[in-house]
């Protein structure tokens, strides 16, 4: 890593040149005239869900929008779709001053490769907006770009032009491009231009999940998404945002670490690297295969395994996912110190949290979700704690009358063994037809189960 | 509508002073002074583990002497776990006191005075039983530190049940509500009725509000004190069962029992086949009834008062059926586990309760947790973190604390270079390793990073 940094250092010093070389005033002036006709607002409400309390509360937020085709596609930042927010009443405010026009927007599914979301204007009576053209290129560690973002809410969110440095250049897990000081929010999702006065990104804060993003989450540190990770989606716009079908790739289950030298040196293994399984899920294509705890995976797939570093762990994970659902993969293995070769037969990854069904039951006040296995690791529940996780208590409900909390994994709803959503659901409109005075569920809170009463009044309005 | 409300309100506390203010005086003074020359004034030096290092703290709370020898009572978060403990009388004279006994469940402790006097003053004890709100009270003790500081009050509430479903608060008693002032630095001092007899022990308040204190009602404090002068320490029957009133099921009256509402799965409870919703109608034929929560401490009181080691019957409802299940009492394990901190290392550990295994979803009780971990630190330098529980070290599974700490102490006197332990972190498990070495200095380290890099190179 630092010997890169020094050849690139270096490299700089023979272009010393092109480094010296700052934006003029035109070619800012120029930047701005192109470019900023294309930033837009973005407004929006969204219901937040506090992920402890499962309370739920509306904030109105206002982001940068990019205009990237003429019909109407706006780009924003991938912040906009994050877990536990559902954005709606969402507006776009095109131009400025005198020439502003409201339209309202719809949320498209986000890209799972990239931090960014895509918002389609209600373009009704064809309008061609302004938008901008990205082109690809290269950045060095010192080259300066030129950004336009919005000023805050007292400025009337006037466009605004500023000028920054790459401060470094990492090269994992792909090359990113990380500026040389903070920015305000009203840069984030900026367009970018390089010193040829070719756009060639956005601004953006985190990596997408899939390329490890939570690595950067607290980094702080604005980086440049270059144009040619969201390309395909300006091209080919993703549908709208309906739940979708799940498709992450491929599963193996197994949590893992790498192998470190010291690692090595204990278990007198090489020092080569590798990945070290730490755990191994029940019911997976691992322990199918027999993989245990200990074992060392030096070859996936016919790809050896170098890895030493913790956050080289998500190269692994990117070669599980992409290795083909339902494929027989060769693995090799060292047991003990010992070689064995296996081999393992991909699955399905199982649905996340994200993803998960969720039921809100109206007359109790209970949005509950099913138990995925993301959440069973999270919560660190054992295989044989079944049921649905309550998300939300909906103030003022018998429900919460009753003293349910969301996180309360209820196992059995008014008499009714609750094992999956569609139990549930079961379990509740038999209820409403029966109207009992009171009735009891069974629930998990904690470590440990209990019994909560619920004592609807079925004349009431409730 | 609501102004109305507040005047007569406060119309009634005002007639109400008139009246308590008139007779007071006297009653007041009689009382205190009967009580405060057996008041103390407790400075102990307590071993307090924090951020993966043990450290002293000296802190202040208060106790009463209950014997002309120089037993005293006082709170377990005041004097468990010290080094030292110094006492200043109402005499202001000094005395280092020897910690006879604590227990935790009850924050309960007893002190002995260092001395061979036989002649210091001493409280009187009352009953919890006969109390009443509206009774007034005095709570005696050093609030902030200041002693020999009288407050007073009223009884609120008789039996307020603090604790909800978290059993280690105070599983075995409900509490004294007082509106008498009762601040930091009161804790363990006594609360004291007109006749100037001791009903309870203050030993918490309510953060945030005003004048919500609670004692512990003395008829609990009296039986724990007897059993720590006379063995040392309180011996608890456990069967693994969590209690639930019966109203967490059903309003109907006439239900009798209390419903289980978790059975530990290590536990002797569940080995005998007690399930969670079964009603618990009587243990060796007592009845055991709980229809509100403030009934759940003397159910638990009951259970943790059977002899260890002995097969009782517990009759239980089931559905339509009634059952008789003989279960097998265990000893209740210490509310806190051991503590200890390897310094060489950087890090504390402590004893898995079975709460710990509980939460943890341990398969069994073998392991140990580690408690905190020093930035820096070699096992801070490794990975290992706070609330990791280490299951195997060196490929072995680890039995308990001190097998544990001896191991870890041969490993440093032997200065292995590497030492690998399996922890469980959350759901997860993980191998992590330690790494000893001789210290480098921060110059050596830089030169030798540079070095590194020019191979590299």
């Amino acid at each position: 890593m630092r010997s890169k940094s020094i050849a690139i250092a270096i490299a700089c010093l023979v272009g010393s040149t092109a480094f010296a070389q700052e934006f003029t005033a035109k070619q800012l002036q120029g930047f701005y005239d192109k470019v900023a006709p294309a930033v837009c607002i973005v407004s929006y409400s969204s219901n937040v869900t506090n992920p402890s309390s499962g309370e739920v509360s509306k904030r109105n937020t206002r982001a940068l929008g990019l205009i990237v085709s003429a019909k109407g596609l706006v780009m924003a930042h991938g912040h906009m779709q994050i877990q536990d927010s559902d954005p709606f009443a969402i507006k776009i405010t095109v131009g400025q001053g005198d020439n502003e026009v409201e339209y309202d927007g719809k949320l498209l599914t986000k890209p799972e490769d990239v931090n960014v979301c895509f918002i389609e204007i209600a373009n009704n009576s064809n309008v061609t907006f302004p938008f901008v053209q990205f082109a690809p290129g290269p950045l060095h560690l010192g080259d300066p770009i030129a950004l336009i973002g919005l000023m805050g809410d007292t400025l009337d969110f006037n466009r605004s032009v500023v000028v920054r440095r790459i401060g470094s250049v990492l090269d994992k897990p792909r090359t990113t491009y990380c500026l040389d000081e903070r920015l305000l929010f009203g840069y984030v999702g900026s367009p970018v231009m390089d010193l040829a006065g070719h756009i060639i990104g956005v601004i953006g804060f985190d990596l997408s999940t899939q390329e490890g993003g939570d690595l950067y989450v607290r980094s702080g540190h604005p980086l440049v998404y270059q144009s040619d990770l969201f390309a395909k989606y300006i091209a080919n716009p993703p549908g709208e945002n309906d739940p979708k079908v799940v498709n992450d790739g491929a599963f193996l289950g197994v949590f893992s670490q790498p192998l470190t030298d010291d690692l090595a040196e204990y278990w007198k293994l090489p020092q080569e690297g590798g990945i070290v399984v730490s755990t191994v899920m029940p019911d997976s294509p691992a322990s199918a295969a027999g993989i245990q705890p200990g074992d060392v995976i030096v070859n996936f797939n016919d790809t050896p395994l170098k890895l030493k570093l913790d956050r080289e762990v998500a190269n692994f994970t990117k070669l599980v996912r992409d290795a083909g659902v339902g494929k027989q993969v060769p693995v090799k293995i060292l047991r003990a110190g010992q070689p064995v070769d296996t081999s393992v037969t991909l699955v399905e990854r199982p649905k996340s949290a994200r993803d998960a069904g969720e039921f809100e039951d109206k007359t109790f006040g209970l949005t509950v979700r099913e138990i995925t296995t993301d959440l069973r690791v999270l919560l660190n529940l054992a295989p044989d704690v079944e049921g649905v996780i309550v998300r939300r208590v909906k103030s003022g409900s018998w429900a919460q009358l009753g003293e349910m909390q969301p996180g309360v994994i209820i196992m059995n709803f008014g008499g009714q063994p609750v094992k999956s959503l569609d139990d549930f659901k079961a379990a509740v409109a038999k209820i409403e037809a029966e109207k009992p005075a009171e009735f009891t569920v069974f629930g998990r809170a904690g470590a440990r189960t209990g019994f909560f009463r619920l004592q609807p009044r079925w004349n009431s309005s409730n | 509508m609501k102004r109305i409300a507040i005047l007569a309100a406060s119309c009634l506390v005002l007639t109400g002073c008139a009246t308590v203010g008139a007779s007071s005086d006297a009653s007041v003074l009689r009382a205190k002074n009967k009580v405060a020359p057996a008041l103390v004034h407790i400075r102990p030096v307590k071993v307090v583990f924090s951020g993966g290092e043990r450290r002293e703290e000296a802190v202040v709370g208060s106790g009463f002497i209950i014997s002309n020898d120089g037993y005293v009572v006082t709170n377990e978060h005041v004097a468990g776990e010290s080094t030292l403990v110094r006492c200043v009388l109402y005499d202001k004279s000094e005395f280092d006191a020897e910690v006879v006994g604590v227990d935790k469940y009850t924050d309960v402790a007893v002190l002995k005075l260092k001395s061979d006097r036989k002649d210091f003053p001493k409280v009187a004890l009352s009953t919890s039983k006969n109390l009443e709100a509206g009774q007034t009270v005095l709570a005696l003790g050093s609030p902030q530190g200041l002693a020999r500081s009288v407050s007073m009050g009223i009884i609120s509430v008789t039996d307020r049940y603090l604790g909800g479903r978290d059993e280690s608060v105070a599983p075995y008693n409900n509490w004294i509500q007082t509106d008498a002032a009762i601040n930091p630095g009161n804790s363990g001092g006594p609360l004291v009725n007109l006749k100037g007899q001791v009903v309870g022990i203050n030993a918490r308040r309510l953060g945030g509000a005003d004048n919500v204190g609670f004692a512990i009602p003395i008829d609990i404090a009296k039986q724990v004190v007897d059993q720590l002068i006379e063995k040392g320490q309180v011996t608890r029957s456990n069967i693994g069962v969590t209690f639930q009133e019966t109203m967490s099921k059903t309003d109907d009256p006439k239900q009798q029992g209390v419903v289980i509402a978790d059975v530990d799965p290590l536990s002797t409870g569940a080995e005998a086949g007690l399930t969670p919703g079964d009603i618990m109608l009587s243990v060796d034929n007592v009845v055991t009834n709980a229809r509100f929560e403030e009934d759940l401490p003397a159910v638990r009181k009951l259970i943790a008062d059977l002899p260890v080691e002995t097969s009782v019957t517990i009759k239980v409802q089931r559905g339509s059926e009634e059952k008789e299940i003989a279960v097998k009492t265990q000893a209740l394990s210490d509310l806190r586990g051991k503590e200890v901190d390897i310094a060489d290392w950087g890090f504390t550990v402590s004893e898995l309760t079975p709460a710990i295994v509980r939460r943890a979803q341990l398969a069994s009780s073998k392991g140990v947790l580690i408690s905190g971990v020093q930035l820096g630190s070699v096992a801070g330098n490794a990975g290992l973190q706070q609330g990791d529980i280490a299951l195997k070290l060196d490929e072995k599974e680890i039995d308990n604390l001190d097998a544990f700490a001896n191991a870890i102490k041969d490993h440093i006197a032997a200065k292995t270079k590497l030492v690998l332990l399996q922890v469980k972190r959350g759901a997860l498990t993980r191998f992590v390793v330690v790494k000893q070495g001789e210290p480098v200095a921060p110059q050596a380290a830089a030169e030798q990073g540079n070095g590194d890099n020019g191979n590299e190179k």
